[in-house]
């Protein structure tokens, strides 16, 4: 009898635990594939977050970034999304109409914030540039995971051929390039997915991002008679001559160029500071990674305090129940522990001021605390996406060595 | 009474299929054309939020270098792809089906490629063969001493159009050439043993033949060759992931890259433009398929 009695008691309290429905619950389109490291990391927290916070359930559906495609359809046809994340210039202009305003949370601390607001616990630059994308500056979206657009560099060819300090000039480029040919090594390699950030970034640092947009979306081609794009063509005409670039650049289909750097033939590779985990499988943590930015050129307008730097950015629906309760969520994720190690497994930049930096991005630091102007992507030459391949078109030509750099203007011209 | 029951029956067997076909083809070709000649900024966007462009959306298309590069890319698909694959998948059908050995094992070795999903095809190609670093015709030009061409870097500007296409018709001869061994074999053998006593050639035979007997199967293939031309997006995806290339662009590319913007950068997206390169799609393949039914006419033989 009294076995009996146990046994159903012990039903009924499974059948009303299994029956008691979440309190909250929140559904989160993530931009990371599961497999990725930060797709782990966040997995972790968020059922860390979960724990800390009973009644809490938050369902994770791992997109991956096939959410450009897939999450404004969803969110049209009212499916439930309490919150996602994507870069964030995307979220703010993309999907801003959908996100929940958020400035009024920022004031507030969190457990994880360590009794500061959440303002004074991130990188103050990320909030700013998440406002400066929307129309009426306010805060729509929630950074983390930033980076920071540069040359990345493997340290140890720097050491071997004798170059004692990162180049910050076009002339000190190309004497860092000498002495690396010199010791035996390729200077410099691209992929056909960032080809265009080299005219692009020459041309920002000759004449700023602002003109470059206009160039490139001039549809008279008048402007590209500019003397500055004849001086960049001869530029990259000359490290093409001069054998500094290496021998595969014109037909290099993304991830060769990058390969090449993780197995020690190429020292240097325009990217994002993301490389670094991209290319760990290959490189191994032991890698010795150096950053510098692109350099200043002659004659130019803008210096290494402007580059394209962004993040990551979390956005919730404001239609969203409990928006409280999905900002608590961000902080948790974006501040203190979870930060932390966010930026440790996926060798990323922390979003938290204070947080320690992987050693591999040492001196991807300074050049982010030295950052005043946030170029677009490739510093403005994808503005005109029917512009574009051409102009990455005729440049691989012009890196390969096929054509010279006034066939490159006359091509453009046309 | 009985015709009542017929169209009682018309109704239920046709019913279905009518519906299906209003539904899932014919409201979305109207929605399509539609939308071509309206501004609408998202796949989804309520009918509401359209803004009526007149023939805009036909302009845009029509001053862009990249659409008129995408059109002359498939025209030279179609016609050089074309002829290398016909060629050669009436070639290979005529000698399988001429009763050499080993008939099903070679059929399904040149049919393999179509098995494998395009996609890892295509990153093979991409990826292996066609490496200037460790490729398998750079390896092999080495072997043979060829050092002029196993320095040819095959997916750069200059050669990445004639690398897709060699790597497209790679796999599409096999397909071809089992139609066209279908389309042989249906021949009365009789014909042949004619033709043989007679005294024609395998030449003559395949030419008087094989040929004339073929017609029917020529213009059913000429019309699937235009239509996967046409449709033509996953090997310009794979050759270039990222951003169109113009080498590799074609309109299906050109199009996905309206209707739900550009892959690195946001930019603003021009669904109704999207819309008009489909509408002019359909309009291409509904000529090809008049004009091949047209000049390919079917004599009506019965054997």
């Amino acid at each position: 009898m009294k076995r009996t009695f146990a046994i159903a008691l012990a039903l009924l309290v499974a059948v009303a635990a299994a029956t008691a429905a979440p309190a909250v619950k929140l559904v989160y389109w993530s931009m990371w594939n599961q497999t990725e490291p930060q797709a782990q990391v966040l997995e972790a927290a968020i059922r860390d977050f979960e724990a800390k916070n009973a009644g809490v359930k938050v369902e994770i559906n791992w997109n991956g970034r096939e959410i450009r495609k897939t999450l404004q359809p969803a969110l049209d046809n009212k499916q439930v999304i309490d919150l996602w994340d994507e870069d964030t210039e995307r979220v703010v202009k993309t999907w801003g109409a959908y996100a929940l305003k958020l400035d009024a949370y920022l004031a507030k601390s969190y457990p994880s914030t360590g009794g500061k607001a959440y303002k004074d616990a991130v990188m103050g630059s990320l909030v700013n540039l998440a406002r400066s994308y929307a129309a009426d500056k306010g805060l729509y979206a929630v950074p983390y995971q930033p980076f920071v657009f540069a040359f990345m560099y493997n340290k140890e060819h720097f050491d071997k051929a004798g170059i004692k300090t990162a180049p910050k000039t076009w002339d000190e480029l190309l004497a860092a390039m000498a002495k690396l040919k010199a010791a035996g090594f390729t200077p410099m390699t691209v992929d056909d997915a960032y080809m265009d950030t080299l005219p692009g970034y020459y041309l920002a640092r000759a004449k700023g991002y602002p003109w470059v947009e206009q160039l490139v979306k001039d549809k008279t081609n008048a402007m590209w008679s500019d003397p500055a794009v004849l001086q960049m063509a001869k530029a990259f005409e000359n490290l093409a001559k001069s054998g500094y670039l290496s021998k595969t650049v014109a037909s290099n289909k993304w991830p060769a160029g990058q390969q090449d750097v993780a197995a020690g033939d190429v020292t240097m590779y325009l990217n994002g500071t993301w490389l670094v985990n991209e290319i760990m499988g290959s490189t191994g943590p032991d890698f010795k990674w150096g950053t510098f930015s692109f350099p200043t050129v002659p004659g130019g307008k803008d210096d290494q305090t402007a580059a394209n730097f962004g993040a990551q950015a979390f956005q919730i629906n404001k239609n969203c129940k409990n928006p409280d309760v999905a900002f608590a969520l961000i902080a948790h994720l974006t501040t203190g522990k979870w930060d932390a190690e966010l930026a440790k497994k996926s060798y990323g930049v922390p979003v938290g001021g204070t947080t320690d930096w992987p050693v591999q991005l040492a001196e991807a630091k300074a050049i982010f605390n030295n950052l005043k102007t946030c170029y677009p992507w490739a510093a403005g030459i994808q503005a005109n996406v029917d512009k574009l391949p051409v102009i990455s078109e005729n440049f691989t030509k012009l890196v390969g060595g096929t054509i010279t750099a006034e066939q490159f203007v006359a091509a453009m011209k046309k | 009474m009985k015709k009542k029951r017929h169209t009682l029956m018309k109704v239920v067997f046709l019913g279905p299929a009518v519906l299906s076909y209003l539904a899932v083809f014919l409201y979305p070709t109207l929605r399509t054309t539609v939308m071509s000649f309206f501004k609408v900024d998202s796949i989804t966007d309520a009918v509401s939020k359209w803004s009526f462009a007149g023939l805009d959306n036909y302009r845009t298309l029509f001053s862009s270098e990249l659409f008129l590069r995408s059109m002359r890319n498939i025209a030279g698909i179609w016609l050089y792809g074309g002829l290398l694959v016909f060629a050669l998948a009436l070639l290979l059908a005529a000698i399988l089906t001429s009763g050499v050995r080993l008939k099903s094992f070679f059929r399904a070795v040149i049919y393999l490629p179509n098995v494998i999903s395009a996609v890892a095809m295509g990153t093979m190609w991409m990826q292996y063969v066609y490496s200037s670093r460790y490729g398998l015709l750079k390896s092999t030009f080495k072997t043979l001493g060829l050092e002029g061409l196993s320095a040819v870097q095959w997916t750069s500007p200059e050669h990445i159009f004639g690398a897709l296409l060699v790597a497209y018709c790679f796999g599409m001869v096999g397909y071809f050439m089992l139609i066209f061994m279908a389309g042989i074999e249906k021949i009365p053998a009789d014909f042949y043993e004619v033709a043989t006593i007679e005294g024609a050639g395998k030449f003559k035979q395949f030419r008087h033949i094989t040929m004339p007997l073929m017609k029917g199967v020529m213009r059913t293939s000429i019309v699937l060759w235009t239509i996967s031309t046409v449709v033509f997006f996953i090997w310009s995806m794979v050759f270039s992931p990222l951003n169109p290339e113009p080498g590799t662009v074609t309109p299906m590319v050109y199009m996905y890259q309206m209707v739900f913007g550009a892959n690195m950068v946001v930019t603003e997206r021009n669904v109704g433009a999207g819309a008009a390169v489909g509408v002019l799609l359909s309009l291409m393949v509904l000529a090809i398929f008049i004009v091949s039914s047209k000049a390919i006419r079917d004599d009506g033989l019965e054997f």
